[in-house]
Order: structure tokens, then C-alpha cells, then sequence
């Protein structure tokens, strides 16, 4: 009993304006982008046939096909670091700090830039990367370089550092969760059953906090597979992924490109969701 | 001195030396020694907060204490890790690791000791079948009962056969209707194995049925300890005694001792306590000593030297006793149980002397708080 | 070395490297709000030439061409009205689930799907469904749409975590007492699912106010700040565009500073002291 009845007909009256709306403004569009992709002729009109052609066109090119190949290094690459970077963080904030005000304050500052926008945040990063960059002039200050690195920024050096920022608190935030749930008595049995803790580490706290680390890998991948704008901010528009592909082809009018580059992202981002499911049940969190 | 003249010292399986330690102003443990001999059931009962959690932990080695040793059978082992232990250790709320099952569970210590993989096996096989949980082996701990979770601890806690097994409150997260057999079980098992047992419970009747050894902790210390039925019958403390059931404590000021007979003046009046083996206190000083509540005579005759004048306020019935709740001089109330299912002889309102004869009058050793 | 001492070992390298990445992730974000307070002369980079509220002015006086002010409050408006609307949308969603109608995984998962959905390819998608059915796009009618999309995932999570917590016998209380649904609603559900209401206010605030990708396809030829940005960006990175992020970013720190300590405030009160 509560202020709504089971099964009745109101939850589904309530449920159907935010259903509806999420079907016309993502699921039908993207059914579209689908669509579009295989058409046929060069109006935009429901009328063309269907056909693979846009398809054959964009994966006989070789370049699309590295750029492609190079979207999944970059985007890899970044899992790889906001992984190991979001768990270190994510076991210090949860399990190193003991004075539970520093550990509201560190989290704080870890959160909060989140909250701003990553549109901003991209661009702060090219007066920090530049060569008379806040970077270079602290590394000269402590004497590890002498001439200012130009390499920071335009470059992908810059965009990963940039994306690694963005993008660790996604990685490290599920992991927290998990952490937080692991009662500290687990951690005490495995000691007392003759367990190090590095191996308390390995055998208990990593597998239970696995969940945790995929969903953050699937945030980071999917983030970073889509993401242009700190190609366009940081990387100055000298590099090129696949979602600064699909903008190119969307200016240039190439509707059908844009389409079919599109159904690629995606198909890149079922098949990444599904092996992650496949390595964890997702639904069995908190459970 | 050849070697058969040392005298055989029987090897204590832990030895608890001034253990002490503090967490920034709170003291949570003060000055706690203890001996445990060889395949003891000790009980550290106490009340939420007294200490006796914390004094577990260091023995486990997961609280380090600020000063004090620890000897685990004759070796000190106070800043040993607790990986490094002769122990177990049996958590409160089981602490089983969700993602193993049973067999992986039980088998793990053994695997921390490096044991050849059939050998693990085959152990585990046997202390499941022994624990009658061999059917659970594949299961994981959220497809157990809280019967089940509790024998998947035990098992995977004894399977290594240590010196000593640390059980913090084992059996609280347990229906009550489970708790008796668990006890009886436990019990038994302990006797047969031979491992001495640690067990930390609030709980009274767990102690005093379970322990060889009861040890009575409050604000971080040991106010008492000894075999359980000598605590019962002999509280040194008002604290004692007022934490276990059926204790009735008086409060009063010493007076002359007469034949090893102490007198106490109460506000219910003036009382004749036996000494026994306490050093006679100064006349004047604040006292107090305890009576049972079944121990008090109704309407007692001229010959019993303890008599107070109550009115009887409530009468309650619990299970094997009617008691009687009374008030006397000073709004001080007393109770009276009554066992054997007698017919009932005070009415609520009534007024009534109650008595006690001598020697179930116990004096306490410090004074009241 | 007692076994405790190497754990703080370990508890020191790993906060050297939160250390590490806390300085490296504000530090971006210090560069700019230093810069943004550079002289009249200063440039995108050190040195700064001075210290003065040059920018700002600039921002403040603008002519047509760079002028963010119309954009600003476009985005302002677009933000305030997805705010409202994910509100009543997340928890009528979230209330609708605790109704357990048919279909609610397949619900559950439709939402989440906004989440998952990358804005490039929404807005992409959204704007071909514009063309097909031959209207043009505006910022306060299709980007509307589609960031309210974006917004209500997470509207809808806060909203289902929310009511997890919250005890239902407190409305059967009510209801036992003679309120109807609704009035049990209004009087007891309401004000206990207060914090997350203004947290998914929060939320459906933000998501529209930063959002760049969604906009970018369908808001037509008004834009918001974020393409006003860019624009800009494209064309040349001047330090207005930092006095714009420092502005944005002071924002919405304390707007998130004044709700927690709003939220702090309304838990002492239920805590209540005795005086």
C-alpha cells in the first residue's frame, strides 16, 4: 500500500509522458540514423531505396578504416589510464582516509569540476598546455625541462591528458560505490584466515568491486568513443576521431556519411556494452 | 637443575598482559589481563561499549594496543599481524565472502597455508559433511539460510584447526528459536576440538551456560572474573550485580564490624553483611552490597537479622517466576522473585516485610560509582 | 615494521597520486580563472599583463558580433524550462515505478538508454526527425526537446534512488489516518522527496546549460552559450571567452555550495535540537 496503487492504471498513465517522450526524442531518431544510412539516391526523402552502397563507399576507404582502428587506440588507451587512475583514487578517497572531514573535502575536489562544463573545462586546458603554458612554466620552474614542450597542446598528447582528466571521475565514480558497500569485516575474515593483504586485495576487494570497475570502463568508452570537443579545443582540429568525423561529414551536408559513420559509433558502442555484460551481470549491483 | 627438575608449567593458549588502548580521548581498553588455559570457553560479556570487542580484536591482531603484550600459546606475538596468528575468528554478521562459495569459502584458509589443492579438497569435503552443510557446497552465501550462513562461518573458521577461536557475538544475528541448539552445538563441538574458545557477548545467559571462564567487563575494564557460577553467586561489584538479572543493590555508609559482620546503613534502614575475605572499610565510607531477589523471605520471623518494610507496587509474571516489584523508605524498590509456581501471597498495594538471612548478603569490593 | 605501518605506506603512494591528479585536474581550470582577470593588454596566455576586470567589461558591453548576452540568456531560459519539465517528468516516472505497471524493465531500460545514447549521435538523430518532418529547428523548441532527454535519465535515477530510501509505511500512516492518494502525496511524500526534487532540478539545470553536442544540431540558427563559445573558439580564443568559463563555472559552484547547505540546514532541522 502506498500513495500508488500496484498494476493499476494510473502508474500507467504517470510512466507514459516521460516513456513517450524518450521514444520520439532518442530511440525514434536513432532507428532514423539507421535508416538514413541506407539509403539509396541523393534527396533527403522517405522515398529512396535501400541499399549498402554508403557503406561499401565508406569502408573501402582505407584512412576511415584507420581512423577508426585509431578511435579504439585512443579510446583503449584512455580506459587503461583513468582505470588504474580512477581505482587508486577511488581505494584512497574510500579506504585510506580515515578523518572523515578530509574525506568529504578530497571527494569534494574530485567531484566537483564535474559539475562544470566539460565544454569549459576542455578549453581551460589550452592556456594550462600552451607553450607559455601554467605546464611547461612549473616543469621549468622545477628544472625537468628547459625549453617549453610545444608538444602539449595541439597534439595528442594534449587531448589524451585532457580526456584523462575529464574522464577518471566516470571511471572511478562506480567503484566508490562498490568499495563503499564491502563491509570492513570482509577484509578482517580473510586476515584472520591467514590472508595478506595483498592478497586480500586480489582474492576479496578486486572481485568484488569488478562490477564497479566495468560499468566505469563502459562510461569511460562510451564517453570517449563519441567524444569531439576535445579534439576540436585541445587538439586544435589538427587530429580527427570518429565523432569529429561525423560532424565533418554533418557540416558538408553528407547526410548519408554522417549516417553511416553514426551506426558504426554505435554498433563500436553495443558490442563494447555487450562484452562488458558479458563479464558482469550489471543488475546484480547492490544485490 | 637437570631438565626434569623445571617444573611443568601447563602452556597457557593466550595470555593477556596489561593490554591498554585508547582511541584519541575514548579509553576502550584499561588495563585488561587475562589467562586462558588450554581448550578454555572463556565469555567476555559486558555491556555495548565496554570494551570487550576491542580486547577480541587485539588478541586477532587487527587493533594493535597502545601498550601491553599478548601471548598466543607462550608466544608473544602483540605486533604480529593477524595473518601471522594461531587464530580465527567467527564475525558477527558471518562476514562470508559473497562472490565464493561454501567449499571456496571453507577451503580458503587452507589455501592461505599453501596446502596441495587434494588436500584442500578432500579437508573441506570432510568438515562440510561434519558441519552437515556438504549439500550447500556449491551454493554462495546469498542463497543461505542464517542457520546455514552461521555453520559455513564455523567451518570455514575451525577448518584450520587453530589454537584459539575468537567469536564476536556468533550467534546475535540469529532467530531466537535457533540460538539454543547453535549454543548446545557450539558447546559440544568446542569440548570435542579442544580449541580454546573467545566468545564476546552482551548476553548473560550465553555466558553463564556457555563459559568455563566468564569475564564481567564495564568502561574498559574487568570489573570480575571467574567460573560463571561464582560470579553469580558472588558479585564483587555494584556494577556486577547489577548487570545480572535478579540482583537486588544496595547503597548505604559502613558501620561497626562485629564477628567478621559488617553493619550498612541504607536509606531502607540498617543491614548486617558478612565480610567474608574483604578488608573491613572504614566506618562511614559509601558501600554497597547486593541481595538475589529469590533469595528474600516473605514475612520472615525474629531470627533473620535483615527485615525491611516494603509496599508491594506491581507483581509481573515472566516465565518461571512471578516478581514482585515493591517500594520502601525513600522511594527505594526492591524485588522479590518468587519461583515454583506458588499461589500468589502479595497483592499490589499491600504492605509487607521482607527479609534476608546473613549469608545472602554480599558485600562489594569497590565502592558504588 | 608492524603490518600497519606498510598499509600507510601504500596509503601514502596512493594519495600522492590523488594528490597528483586533484592539482593536475584544477590547475586547467585555476589557469583560466587567473587568466580571465588578465590587463587590457593581456593576451590567452602569461604572462597577464596586469590585473583587471577588462574581460568582463568587454563581455558586458559587447556589440552585436561577439555579444554573449543574448545566448546567455537563451541558454538561461532553455535551462530553467528543462529543469521544470524533467522534474514533473522523473517523478511521475519514478512514482509510475513504484506502481509496477506492465512493462516496467523494458521502461526502466528506455530511460536508460538517454544515458547511454551519445549526444552526437541524439542530436544527429533528432535533427534528420526535424527535416523528414520538415520543421526548423529553434532553441526553445527542438534543442528543448532533446535535452529534456538528456536531462531525465538522470532525473529518473535520482528520482528511483530516492523513493529506495524512502519508507512506505509513512504513506500507509497517512493513509490509515484518512488521507486520499493524492493528499497523502502532497502532505507526506512531497516534502520527505524534497532534497531529490531540487536535486533533479539541479541536474536538469546543468545538463541543458553545458550541453553542447545535442545542441549543436538542433537549435537552429539562435544558439546557446556553449555554441556561442565555440563560435567563438573557432574563430579566436581571446580571454573573454575565460571571463565567460570563470563566470559559468563561479556560478555554478555556488549555486551547488547554496543547496548543500540548504540540504545541510533542513537535516539539522529534522535532527532538531532539544531547546
Amino acid at each position: 500500500m502506498s500513495t500508488i496503487r500496484l498494476r493499476s492504471p494510473a502508474a500507467f498513465w504517470l510512466a507514459l509522458p516521460a516513456g513517450l517522450w524518450m521514444a520520439l526524442a532518442v530511440v525514434l531518431p536513432v532507428l532514423l540514423i539507421v535508416w538514413v544510412s541506407l539509403w539509396g539516391g541523393t534527396s533527403v526523402s522517405p522515398n529512396n531505396p535501400i541499399t549498402f552502397d554508403n557503406y561499401q563507399r565508406f569502408l573501402s576507404n582505407q584512412n576511415y578504416l584507420w581512423l577508426i582502428g585509431d578511435t579504439l587506440v585512443q579510446t583503449a588507451m584512455i580506459m587503461a589510464i583513468t582505470g588504474v587512475l580512477g581505482y587508486c583514487i577511488a581505494y584512497f578517497l574510500t579506504v585510506k582516509v580515515a578523518s572523515p572531514g578530509w574525506r568529504v573535502a578530497l571527494f569534494l575536489a574530485f567531484v566537483i569540476p564535474f559539475w562544470t562544463s566539460t565544454l569549459i573545462r576542455a578549453i581551460a586546458f589550452v592556456p594550462f598546455l600552451g607553450v607559455n603554458g601554467l605546464l611547461n612554466q612549473a616543469l621549468m620552474a622545477i628544472g625537468l625541462i628547459e625549453r617549453p614542450i610545444q608538444a602539449f597542446l595541439y597534439s595528442r598528447l594534449g587531448i589524451s591528458m585532457a580526456q584523462v582528466s575529464l574522464y577518471t571521475l566516470l571511471a572511478s565514480g562506480p567503484v566508490v560505490y562498490m568499495l563503499n558497500s564491502i563491509p570492513p569485516a570482509l577484509r578482517e575474515a580473510a586476515m584472520t584466515l591467514k590472508a595478506p593483504p595483498i592478497i586480500v586485495f586480489w582474492r576479496i576487494i578486486l572481485p568484488l568491486t569488478l562490477p564497479g570497475i566495468v560499468i566505469g570502463q563502459v562510461l569511460v568508452f562510451l564517453n570517449v568513443l563519441a567524444d569531439f570537443i576535445t579534439v576540436t579545443t585541445v587538439g586544435g582540429n589538427k587530429l580527427a576521431f570518429l565523432g569529429n568525423l561525423i560532424l565533418l561529414f554533418y557540416e558538408g551536408s553528407q547526410i548519408r556519411a554522417t549516417a553511416v559513420v553514426s551506426v558504426l559509433l554505435m554498433l563500436l558502442m553495443l558490442a563494447g556494452v555487450t562484452l562488458a555484460l558479458r563479464v558482469v551481470d550489471i543488475r546484480k549491483i547492490g544485490g | 637443575m637437570t631438565l626434569a627438575d623445571v617444573p611443568v608449567i601447563p602452556q597457557l593458549d593466550l595470555e593477556l598482559r596489561h593490554i591498554r588502548k585508547r582511541y584519541g580521548d575514548f579509553v576502550a581498553v584499561n588495563d585488561v589481563s587475562l589467562q586462558v588455559g588450554k581448550g578454555q570457553f572463556i565469555c567476555l560479556l559486558g555491556p555495548s561499549g565496554c570494551g570487550k570487542t576491542t580486547t577480541l580484536r587485539c588478541v586477532a591482531g587487527l587493533e594493535e594496543p597502545d601498550a601491553g603484550d599478548i601471548l598466543i600459546g607462550g608466544r608473544e606475538v602483540t605486533g604480529e599481524p593477524p595473518w601471522k596468528r594461531d587464530i580465527a575468528m567467527m564475525f558477527q554478521d558471518f562476514a562470508l565472502f559473497p562472490h565464493m562459495t561454501v567449499a571456496k569459502q571453507v577451503g580458503f584458509g587452507l589455501e592461505m597455508l599453501k596446502k596441495p589443492k587434494a588436500q584442500i579438497a578432500a579437508r573441506v569435503a570432510e568438515v562440510l559433511k561434519a558441519f552437515e552443510i556438504g549439500h550447500l557446497a556449491e551454493r554462495r552465501p546469498a542463497q543461505l539460510s542464517g542457520g546455514q550462513k552461521q555453520r559455513v562461518a564455523l567451518a570455514r573458521a575451525m577448518v584450520t584447526e587453530p589454537r584459539i577461536l575468537l567469536l564476536d557475538e556468533p550467534i546475535g544475528a540469529l532467530d531466537y528459536s535457533l540460538r539454543e541448539t547453535v549454543m548446545l552445538e557450539l558447546k559440544t563441538l568446542q569440548k570435542r576440538s579442544g580449541i580454546s574458545f573467545i566468545w564476546v557477548t552482551h548476553d548473560q545467559n550465553e555466558a553463564f551456560s556457555l563459559g568455563d571462564h566468564v569475564v564481567v567487563m564495564n568502561h574498559a575494564r574487568i570489573e570480575q572474573q571467574g567460573r560463571p557460577d561464582e560470579v553469580l553467586s558472588r558479585p564483587r561489584t555494584a556494577f556486577v550485580a547489577g548487570f545480572i538479572q535478579g540482583n537486588n543493590v544496595l547503597e548505604g555508609k559502613a558501620g561497626l564490624v562485629r564477628d567478621g559482620v559488617l553493619e550498612v546503613m541504607t536509606a531502607l534502614g540498617t543491614f548486617r553483611v558478612p565480610l567474608l575475605d574483604l578488608a573491613p572499610p572504614a566506618a562511614g565510607s559509601a558501600l554497597s552490597f547486593s541481595v538475589r531477589a529469590e533469595r528474600l523471605i516473605e514475612r520472615p520471623g525474629e531470627d533473620v537479622p535483615n527485615r525491611i518494610a516494603l509496599r508491594c507496587i506491581t507483581v509481573e509474571y515472566f516465565g518461571a517466576f512471578r516478581r514482585h516489584v515493591l517500594e520502601g523508605a525513600g522511594g527505594t524498590v526492591v524485588k522479590y522473585d518468587q519461583f515454583g509456581a506458588l499461589p500468589q501471597s502479595i497483592r499490589e498495594g499491600e504492605n509487607i516485610v521482607l527479609g534476608w538471612s546473613l549469608d545472602n548478603g554480599v558485600l562489594h569490593r569497590a565502592p558504588p560509582a | 615494521m608492524h603490518w600497519k605501518t606498510r598499509s600507510r605506506l601504500t596509503g601514502w603512494l596512493l594519495g600522492t597520486v590523488t594528490i597528483g591528479f586533484l592539482l593536475f585536474q584544477w590547475a586547467p581550470m585555476f589557469t583560466m580563472f587567473t587568466l580571465s582577470f588578465s590587463g587590457e593588454n593581456g593576451g590567452t596566455t602569461f604572462p597577464m599583463n596586469g590585473v583587471s576586470l577588462h574581460w568582463y567589461r568587454n563581455l558586458w558591453e559587447a556589440d552585436l558580433f561577439d555579444d554573449f548576452k543574448p545566448p546567455m540568456l537563451r541558454s538561461f531560459l532553455l535551462a530553467l524550462a528543462c529543469s521544470a519539465t524533467t522534474v514533473v517528468l522523473s517523478v511521475c516516472a519514478a512514482q509510475a515505478m513504484r506502481g509496477r505497471f506492465r512493462g516496467n524493465g523494458l521502461y526502466f531500460y528506455l530511460l536508460l538508454l538517454g544515458l547511454m545514447a551519445p549526444g552526437i549521435l541524439v542530436g544527429f538523430g533528432f535533427a534528420i526527425l526535424t527535416r523528414l518532418l520538415g520543421i526548423e529547428g529553434a532553441w526553445n523548441t527542438t534543442a528543448y526537446v532533446v535535452h529534456v532527454s538528456w536531462a531525465l535519465p538522470f532525473g529518473f535515477l535520482t528520482m528511483l534512488a530516492v523513493f529506495n530510501r524512502f519508507d512506505p509505511k509513512l504513506e500507509e500512516a497517512a493513509l490509515t489516518l484518512g488521507a486520499t492518494r493524492l493528499t497523502a502525496f502532497r502532505r507526506i511524500t512531497w516534502p520527505l522527496i524534497l532534497p531529490g526534487v531540487i536535486g533533479t532540478a539541479l541536474f536538469g539545470f546543468s545538463l541543458s546549460y553545458d550541453e553542447y553536442a545535442r545542441t549543436l544540431f538542433t537549435s537552429g540558427s539562435d544558439g546557446t552559450l556553449p555554441l556561442a563559445v565555440m563560435a567563438q573558439l573557432d574563430r579566436q580564443l581571446t580571454p573573454e571567452l575565460y571571463a565567460i568559463g570563470t563566470a559559468t563555472t563561479a556560478m555554478s559552484l555556488i549555486v551547488i555550495s547554496l543547496c548543500a547547505i540548504g540540504f545541510w540546514l533542513r537535516a539539522r532541522a529534522l535532527r532538531g535540537s532539544p531547546t
